[in-house]
Protein backbone atom coordinates (compact mmCIF):
# COMPACT_ATOMS: atom_id res chain seq x y z
CA UNK A 1 0.00 0.00 0.00
CA UNK A 2 2.73 2.42 1.09
CA UNK A 3 4.77 1.87 -2.08
CA UNK A 4 1.77 1.92 -4.42
CA UNK A 5 0.50 5.20 -3.00
CA UNK A 6 3.96 6.76 -3.29
CA UNK A 7 4.51 5.58 -6.85
CA UNK A 8 1.10 7.03 -7.76
CA UNK A 9 1.88 10.32 -6.00
CA UNK A 10 5.19 10.46 -7.92
CA UNK A 11 3.18 10.48 -11.16
CA UNK A 12 3.43 6.82 -12.20
CA UNK A 13 0.16 4.88 -12.41
CA UNK A 14 0.14 2.05 -9.84
CA UNK A 15 -2.18 -0.81 -8.96
CA UNK A 16 -1.99 -2.38 -5.51
CA UNK A 17 -3.43 -5.82 -4.76
CA UNK A 18 -4.22 -6.68 -1.15
CA UNK A 19 -5.96 -9.69 0.41
CA UNK A 20 -9.34 -9.03 1.98
CA UNK A 21 -8.25 -9.77 5.57
CA UNK A 22 -6.24 -6.54 5.37
CA UNK A 23 -8.97 -4.16 4.20
CA UNK A 24 -8.97 -1.97 7.37
CA UNK A 25 -5.16 -1.82 7.38
CA UNK A 26 -5.06 -0.88 3.69
CA UNK A 27 -7.74 1.80 4.12
CA UNK A 28 -5.96 3.13 7.23
CA UNK A 29 -2.66 3.39 5.35
CA UNK A 30 -4.35 5.22 2.46
CA UNK A 31 -5.95 7.70 4.87
CA UNK A 32 -2.63 8.19 6.69
CA UNK A 33 -1.06 9.32 3.41
CA UNK A 34 -3.94 11.57 2.35
CA UNK A 35 -5.04 9.14 -0.36
CA UNK A 36 -8.34 7.85 1.02
CA UNK A 37 -9.68 7.28 -2.50
CA UNK A 38 -6.64 5.28 -3.66
CA UNK A 39 -8.16 2.44 -5.73
CA UNK A 40 -6.99 -0.77 -4.04
CA UNK A 41 -7.78 -4.16 -5.55
CA UNK A 42 -8.81 -6.76 -3.00
CA UNK A 43 -8.58 -10.51 -3.44
CA UNK A 44 -9.65 -13.41 -1.24
CA UNK A 45 -7.34 -14.25 1.66
CA UNK A 46 -5.03 -16.20 1.90
CA UNK A 47 -2.59 -16.46 -0.97
CA UNK A 48 0.48 -17.77 0.90
CA UNK A 49 -0.61 -21.41 0.59
CA UNK A 50 -1.44 -21.28 -3.13
CA UNK A 51 0.60 -23.29 -5.61
CA UNK A 52 2.32 -21.46 -8.44
CA UNK A 53 -0.49 -22.51 -10.81
CA UNK A 54 -3.25 -21.42 -8.41
CA UNK A 55 -1.51 -18.07 -7.95
CA UNK A 56 -1.31 -17.64 -11.72
CA UNK A 57 -5.06 -18.31 -12.02
CA UNK A 58 -5.73 -15.77 -9.28
CA UNK A 59 -3.61 -13.16 -11.06
CA UNK A 60 -5.33 -13.82 -14.40
CA UNK A 61 -8.69 -13.27 -12.70
CA UNK A 62 -7.50 -9.86 -11.45
CA UNK A 63 -5.78 -8.72 -14.66
CA UNK A 64 -8.74 -6.80 -16.07
CA UNK A 65 -9.15 -4.91 -12.79
CA UNK A 66 -5.43 -4.06 -12.74
CA UNK A 67 -5.65 -2.68 -16.29
CA UNK A 68 -8.71 -0.62 -15.34
CA UNK A 69 -6.93 0.91 -12.33
CA UNK A 70 -3.75 1.65 -14.30
CA UNK A 71 -5.61 3.28 -17.20
CA UNK A 72 -8.16 5.02 -15.02
CA UNK A 73 -10.98 3.52 -17.05
CA UNK B 1 -12.74 17.19 24.55
CA UNK B 2 -10.96 19.35 22.00
CA UNK B 3 -8.44 18.65 19.26
CA UNK B 4 -5.27 20.75 19.21
CA UNK B 5 -2.70 19.74 16.62
CA UNK B 6 -2.23 16.00 17.20
CA UNK B 7 -2.78 16.10 20.97
CA UNK B 8 -6.09 15.05 22.46
CA UNK B 9 -7.19 16.65 25.74
CA UNK B 10 -9.99 15.46 27.97
CA UNK B 11 -11.70 16.60 31.19
CA UNK B 12 -12.86 14.40 34.04
CA UNK B 13 -14.41 14.79 37.50
CA UNK B 14 -12.83 11.92 39.41
CA UNK B 15 -10.10 9.34 38.96
CA UNK B 16 -12.44 6.43 38.16
CA UNK B 17 -14.08 8.45 35.42
CA UNK B 18 -10.64 9.41 34.16
CA UNK B 19 -9.56 5.79 33.90
CA UNK B 20 -12.75 4.95 31.99
CA UNK B 21 -12.20 7.92 29.66
CA UNK B 22 -8.71 6.61 28.88
CA UNK B 23 -10.32 3.33 27.80
CA UNK B 24 -12.84 5.18 25.63
CA UNK B 25 -10.05 7.19 24.00
CA UNK B 26 -8.23 3.97 23.09
CA UNK B 27 -5.17 4.80 25.18
CA UNK B 28 -4.79 1.49 27.03
CA UNK B 29 -3.41 -2.00 26.40
CA UNK B 30 -6.51 -3.48 28.04
CA UNK B 31 -5.35 -2.89 31.61
CA UNK B 32 -6.22 0.30 33.55
CA UNK B 33 -3.82 3.20 33.10
CA UNK B 34 -2.73 6.18 35.19
CA UNK B 35 -4.44 9.30 33.72
CA UNK B 36 -1.72 11.38 32.02
CA UNK B 37 -2.53 14.80 33.41
CA UNK B 38 -0.60 17.74 31.98
CA UNK B 39 0.96 18.34 35.41
CA UNK B 40 2.16 14.73 35.75
CA UNK B 41 3.62 14.70 32.23
CA UNK B 42 5.45 17.99 32.99
CA UNK B 43 6.77 16.49 36.22
CA UNK B 44 8.26 13.57 34.24
CA UNK B 45 9.91 15.90 31.71
CA UNK B 46 11.29 18.10 34.49
CA UNK B 47 12.72 15.10 36.32
CA UNK B 48 14.55 14.06 33.15
CA UNK B 49 15.55 17.65 32.33
CA UNK B 50 14.11 17.30 28.84
CA UNK B 51 12.12 19.65 26.62
CA UNK B 52 8.76 18.18 25.61
CA UNK B 53 9.14 19.35 22.01
CA UNK B 54 12.40 17.48 21.44
CA UNK B 55 12.15 14.83 18.70
CA UNK B 56 13.09 11.35 19.97
CA UNK B 57 12.82 9.74 16.55
CA UNK B 58 10.70 9.37 13.47
CA UNK B 59 8.58 6.67 11.89
CA UNK B 60 8.42 7.98 8.31
CA UNK B 61 6.28 5.11 6.95
CA UNK B 62 3.49 6.25 9.31
CA UNK B 63 4.24 9.97 9.13
CA UNK B 64 5.00 10.12 12.84
CA UNK B 65 7.58 12.26 14.64
CA UNK B 66 7.78 11.15 18.25
CA UNK B 67 8.40 13.88 20.84
CA UNK B 68 9.64 13.51 24.40
CA UNK B 69 6.21 14.75 25.54
CA UNK B 70 4.47 11.82 23.80
CA UNK B 71 6.90 9.37 25.38
CA UNK B 72 6.43 10.98 28.81
CA UNK B 73 2.62 10.81 28.49
CA UNK B 74 2.82 7.09 27.75
CA UNK B 75 5.26 6.55 30.63
CA UNK B 76 2.68 8.16 32.93
CA UNK B 77 -0.09 5.99 31.45
CA UNK B 78 2.03 2.87 32.06
CA UNK B 79 2.51 3.66 35.74
CA UNK B 80 6.19 4.61 35.58
CA UNK B 81 7.92 6.71 38.21
CA UNK B 82 9.37 10.00 36.83
CA UNK B 83 12.94 8.73 37.13
CA UNK B 84 12.20 5.87 34.71
CA UNK B 85 11.60 8.29 31.82
CA UNK B 86 15.24 8.41 30.57
CA UNK B 87 15.15 4.62 30.10
CA UNK B 88 11.88 4.79 28.17
CA UNK B 89 13.24 7.65 26.04
CA UNK B 90 16.45 5.76 25.22
CA UNK B 91 14.48 2.60 24.39
CA UNK B 92 12.13 4.59 22.15
CA UNK B 93 15.08 6.22 20.35
CA UNK B 94 16.68 2.79 19.87
CA UNK B 95 13.41 1.35 18.56
CA UNK B 96 13.17 4.21 16.03
CA UNK B 97 16.73 3.72 14.72
CA UNK B 98 16.63 2.80 11.01
CA UNK B 99 18.30 -0.60 11.53
CA UNK B 100 15.54 -1.65 13.97
CA UNK B 101 13.06 -1.04 11.14
CA UNK B 102 10.15 -0.64 13.56
CA UNK B 103 7.49 -0.73 10.86
CA UNK B 104 8.39 -4.40 10.27
CA UNK B 105 8.23 -6.02 13.71
CA UNK B 106 5.43 -3.73 14.93
CA UNK B 107 3.08 -4.60 12.08
CA UNK B 108 4.00 -8.15 11.11
CA UNK B 109 1.82 -11.24 11.42
CA UNK B 110 4.86 -12.71 13.21
CA UNK B 111 3.75 -11.07 16.44
CA UNK B 112 7.01 -9.75 17.89
CA UNK B 113 7.39 -7.71 21.06
CA UNK B 114 10.22 -5.30 21.81
CA UNK B 115 12.48 -6.87 24.42
CA UNK B 116 14.26 -4.18 26.48
CA UNK B 117 17.58 -5.12 28.15
CA UNK B 118 19.03 -2.52 30.56
CA UNK B 119 22.72 -2.46 31.50
CA UNK B 120 24.89 -0.26 33.69
CA UNK B 121 24.47 1.76 36.90
CA UNK B 122 20.94 2.97 36.04
CA UNK B 123 19.62 -0.59 36.25
CA UNK B 124 20.69 -0.78 39.89
CA UNK B 125 19.66 2.79 40.75
CA UNK B 126 16.14 2.18 39.44
CA UNK B 127 15.98 -1.35 40.87
CA UNK B 128 15.32 -2.93 37.48
CA UNK B 129 15.12 -6.64 38.19
CA UNK B 130 17.81 -8.93 36.77
CA UNK B 131 17.16 -11.91 39.01
CA UNK B 132 14.24 -14.03 40.34
CA UNK B 133 11.14 -13.92 38.09
CA UNK B 134 13.18 -12.28 35.35
CA UNK B 135 10.28 -12.22 32.88
CA UNK B 136 7.62 -12.50 35.59
CA UNK B 137 5.59 -10.06 37.66
CA UNK B 138 6.41 -8.26 40.88
CA UNK B 139 8.72 -5.37 40.00
CA UNK B 140 7.45 -1.91 39.15
CA UNK B 141 10.39 -0.77 37.00
CA UNK B 142 10.38 -3.84 34.75
CA UNK B 143 6.60 -3.93 34.50
CA UNK B 144 6.06 -0.26 33.73
CA UNK B 145 9.10 0.52 31.55
CA UNK B 146 8.23 -2.38 29.24
CA UNK B 147 4.57 -1.39 29.29
CA UNK B 148 5.43 2.24 28.50
CA UNK B 149 7.27 1.13 25.37
CA UNK B 150 4.21 -0.88 24.24
CA UNK B 151 1.95 2.14 24.86
CA UNK B 152 4.36 4.36 22.87
CA UNK B 153 3.99 1.83 20.05
CA UNK B 154 0.20 1.77 20.24
CA UNK B 155 -0.53 5.43 21.00
CA UNK B 156 2.31 7.29 19.26
CA UNK B 157 3.44 4.89 16.52
CA UNK B 158 -0.03 3.69 15.39
CA UNK B 159 0.73 0.01 16.13
CA UNK B 160 -2.92 -0.57 17.01
CA UNK B 161 -3.88 -4.27 17.25
CA UNK B 162 -5.97 -5.32 14.27
CA UNK B 163 -5.19 -2.12 12.37
CA UNK B 164 -1.45 -1.62 11.85
CA UNK B 165 -0.39 -4.40 14.24
CA UNK B 166 -1.46 -7.57 12.43
CA UNK B 167 0.03 -10.15 14.86
CA UNK B 168 -1.65 -13.50 14.28
CA UNK B 169 -0.82 -14.82 17.77
CA UNK B 170 1.57 -12.43 19.53
CA UNK B 171 2.76 -13.29 23.03
CA UNK B 172 2.47 -11.98 26.61
CA UNK B 173 5.69 -9.98 26.20
CA UNK B 174 3.65 -7.56 24.13
CA UNK B 175 2.22 -6.22 27.41
CA UNK B 176 5.66 -5.69 28.93
CA UNK B 177 9.11 -7.18 28.20
CA UNK B 178 11.89 -5.47 30.16
CA UNK B 179 14.85 -6.99 32.02
CA UNK B 180 18.25 -5.95 33.32
CA UNK B 181 21.51 -7.88 33.13
CA UNK B 182 23.03 -8.80 36.53
CA UNK B 183 26.28 -7.36 35.23
CA UNK B 184 27.95 -6.79 38.61
CA UNK B 185 27.37 -10.40 39.65
CA UNK B 186 29.37 -12.09 36.89
CA UNK B 187 32.85 -12.05 35.39
CA UNK B 188 31.22 -11.87 31.97
CA UNK B 189 31.49 -8.68 29.93
CA UNK B 190 28.15 -6.80 30.14
CA UNK B 191 26.07 -6.72 26.97
CA UNK B 192 26.38 -2.94 26.54
CA UNK B 193 30.18 -3.12 26.87
CA UNK B 194 30.30 -5.82 24.20
CA UNK B 195 28.28 -3.42 22.05
CA UNK B 196 30.65 -0.47 22.41
CA UNK B 197 29.82 1.32 25.67
CA UNK B 198 31.87 1.78 28.86
CA UNK B 199 30.99 -0.16 32.03
CA UNK B 200 30.15 3.09 33.85
CA UNK B 201 27.71 4.10 31.12
CA UNK B 202 24.11 2.94 31.22
CA UNK B 203 22.52 1.66 28.06
CA UNK B 204 19.41 -0.02 26.77
CA UNK B 205 19.27 -2.68 24.06
CA UNK B 206 16.05 -3.29 22.14
CA UNK B 207 15.39 -6.53 20.29
CA UNK B 208 12.39 -7.47 18.14
CA UNK B 209 11.60 -10.73 19.86
CA UNK B 210 9.49 -13.82 20.00
CA UNK B 211 8.53 -15.05 23.47
CA UNK B 212 11.11 -16.56 25.85
CA UNK B 213 11.38 -20.36 25.88
CA UNK B 214 12.58 -21.62 29.27
CA UNK B 215 15.43 -24.15 29.28
CA UNK B 216 15.59 -26.37 32.36
CA UNK B 217 18.94 -28.04 31.82
CA UNK B 218 21.05 -27.31 34.94
CA UNK B 219 24.08 -29.62 34.72
CA UNK B 220 27.63 -28.79 33.67
CA UNK B 221 28.14 -25.90 31.22
CA UNK B 222 28.40 -28.08 28.11
CA UNK B 223 25.16 -29.88 29.01
CA UNK B 224 23.33 -26.60 29.57
CA UNK B 225 24.58 -25.18 26.28
CA UNK B 226 23.74 -28.41 24.44
CA UNK B 227 20.12 -28.04 25.60
CA UNK B 228 20.04 -24.32 24.81
CA UNK B 229 21.30 -25.04 21.29
CA UNK B 230 18.62 -27.69 20.83
CA UNK B 231 15.85 -25.29 21.89
CA UNK B 232 17.29 -22.52 19.69
CA UNK B 233 17.28 -24.94 16.75
CA UNK B 234 13.52 -25.53 16.87
CA UNK B 235 11.45 -25.73 13.74
CA UNK B 236 8.74 -23.10 13.63
CA UNK B 237 10.72 -20.13 14.92
CA UNK B 238 11.32 -17.14 12.69
CA UNK B 239 14.94 -18.28 12.25
CA UNK B 240 13.97 -21.66 10.77
CA UNK B 241 11.32 -20.19 8.50
CA UNK B 242 11.60 -20.22 4.73
CA UNK B 243 13.72 -17.29 3.61
CA UNK B 244 11.81 -14.86 1.43
CA UNK B 245 14.06 -12.25 3.06
CA UNK B 246 17.61 -12.53 4.33
CA UNK B 247 20.52 -14.36 2.71
CA UNK B 248 19.05 -16.17 -0.35
CA UNK B 249 21.96 -18.63 -0.36
CA UNK B 250 20.73 -20.13 2.92
CA UNK B 251 17.10 -20.66 1.97
CA UNK B 252 16.03 -19.84 5.52
CA UNK B 253 15.75 -16.52 7.29
CA UNK B 254 18.39 -16.93 10.01
CA UNK B 255 18.47 -14.09 12.56
CA UNK B 256 19.65 -13.09 16.01
CA UNK B 257 19.00 -14.92 19.27
CA UNK B 258 19.07 -13.71 22.87
CA UNK B 259 20.14 -16.30 25.43
CA UNK B 260 19.68 -15.54 29.14
CA UNK B 261 21.63 -17.61 31.63
CA UNK B 262 20.72 -17.50 35.34
CA UNK B 263 22.10 -18.93 38.56
CA UNK B 264 25.61 -18.69 39.94
CA UNK B 265 28.16 -17.21 37.57
CA UNK B 266 30.87 -19.36 39.21
CA UNK B 267 29.65 -22.34 37.19
CA UNK B 268 30.90 -20.48 34.10
CA UNK B 269 34.32 -19.44 35.53
CA UNK B 270 36.18 -21.20 32.69
CA UNK B 271 33.93 -19.73 30.00
CA UNK B 272 33.76 -16.27 28.45
CA UNK B 273 30.68 -15.00 26.65
CA UNK B 274 32.63 -15.45 23.40
CA UNK B 275 33.20 -19.12 24.30
CA UNK B 276 29.47 -19.54 24.93
CA UNK B 277 28.62 -17.90 21.63
CA UNK B 278 31.09 -20.06 19.68
CA UNK B 279 29.77 -23.27 21.26
CA UNK B 280 26.17 -22.31 20.50
CA UNK B 281 26.84 -21.01 17.00
CA UNK B 282 28.28 -24.38 15.97
CA UNK B 283 25.15 -26.18 17.23
CA UNK B 284 22.19 -23.91 16.46
CA UNK B 285 21.34 -25.56 13.16
CA UNK B 286 18.85 -27.92 11.52
CA UNK B 287 19.22 -30.76 9.05
CA UNK B 288 18.07 -30.37 5.47
CA UNK B 289 15.92 -33.48 6.05
CA UNK B 290 14.03 -31.77 8.91
CA UNK B 291 13.66 -28.53 6.96
CA UNK B 292 12.16 -30.53 4.07
CA UNK B 293 9.82 -32.45 6.38
CA UNK B 294 8.55 -29.13 7.70
CA UNK B 295 8.18 -27.79 4.13
CA UNK B 296 10.68 -25.02 4.83
CA UNK B 297 12.67 -26.39 1.89
CA UNK B 298 10.89 -27.83 -1.14
CA UNK B 299 11.27 -31.37 -2.40
CA UNK B 300 11.43 -34.89 -0.98
CA UNK B 301 14.04 -35.95 1.56
CA UNK B 302 17.02 -37.44 -0.26
CA UNK B 303 19.93 -39.62 0.89
CA UNK B 304 22.41 -37.48 2.78
CA UNK B 305 19.89 -34.81 3.85
CA UNK B 306 19.97 -36.09 7.46
CA UNK B 307 23.67 -35.24 7.66
CA UNK B 308 23.50 -31.86 5.91
CA UNK B 309 22.94 -28.98 8.31
CA UNK B 310 21.93 -25.35 7.87
CA UNK B 311 22.99 -22.81 10.57
CA UNK B 312 20.09 -20.77 11.97
CA UNK B 313 22.33 -17.89 13.10
CA UNK B 314 24.88 -16.61 10.60
CA UNK B 315 27.66 -15.62 13.04
CA UNK B 316 28.51 -16.02 16.75
CA UNK B 317 27.96 -12.26 17.18
CA UNK B 318 24.28 -12.81 16.33
CA UNK B 319 23.86 -14.55 19.69
CA UNK B 320 23.34 -12.01 22.50
CA UNK B 321 24.28 -13.63 25.83
CA UNK B 322 22.79 -12.02 28.95
CA UNK B 323 23.54 -13.09 32.54
CA UNK B 324 20.13 -12.77 34.19
CA UNK B 325 17.53 -14.78 36.08
CA UNK B 326 17.19 -16.14 39.60
CA UNK B 327 20.14 -17.22 41.69
CA UNK B 328 18.28 -20.41 42.63
CA UNK B 329 19.28 -22.40 39.56
CA UNK B 330 21.35 -22.24 36.38
CA UNK B 331 18.26 -22.19 34.17
CA UNK B 332 18.24 -20.29 30.93
CA UNK B 333 15.99 -19.02 28.18
CA UNK B 334 16.12 -18.70 24.41
CA UNK B 335 14.51 -15.76 22.59
CA UNK B 336 14.59 -15.88 18.78
CA UNK B 337 14.44 -12.64 16.82
CA UNK B 338 11.35 -11.63 14.90
CA UNK B 339 13.16 -11.95 11.59
CA UNK B 340 16.47 -11.84 9.77
CA UNK B 341 18.94 -9.04 10.51
CA UNK B 342 18.02 -7.27 7.29
CA UNK B 343 14.46 -7.09 8.68
CA UNK B 344 15.38 -5.84 12.16
CA UNK B 345 18.61 -5.69 14.13
CA UNK B 346 19.12 -5.28 17.88
CA UNK B 347 20.02 -1.67 18.72
CA UNK B 348 21.80 -0.29 21.82
CA UNK B 349 21.56 3.35 22.95
CA UNK B 350 22.99 5.20 25.94
CA UNK B 351 20.58 6.23 28.71
CA UNK B 352 21.19 9.89 29.55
Amino acid sequence: MHDGIHVEQAGLPSATICTDRFIPTARGMAQMWGAADYPTIFTEHPIENLTREQLRQRAEGLAAEVVAVLTGS
Amino acid sequence: MSEQSNTTTAQWDNVFEAVERCYELGWTDGLPVVPPTAARVAEFLDAAGRDGAEIVGELPERRRRITTEKVAANAVLAGCRPEYLPVVLAATAAMLAPEFNLVGPSSSMGGAATLVIVNGPVARELNINARNNLFGPGNRANATIGRALRLVLMNACAAVPGLFDRSVIGHPGKFTYCIAEADTETHWTPLHVERGFAPEQSAVTVFAAEGPRQVRSVGRPEAILYAIADVASSLGTSLSTSGSVGDPAQGIRQGETVVTIAGNSGLWRDWSKADVRDYLHARIRRSVADLKQAQVFAGPVEPGDEARFVPLVAAPEDILVVFAGGEESNMSSVIPSWGPKVGSTAVTREIR
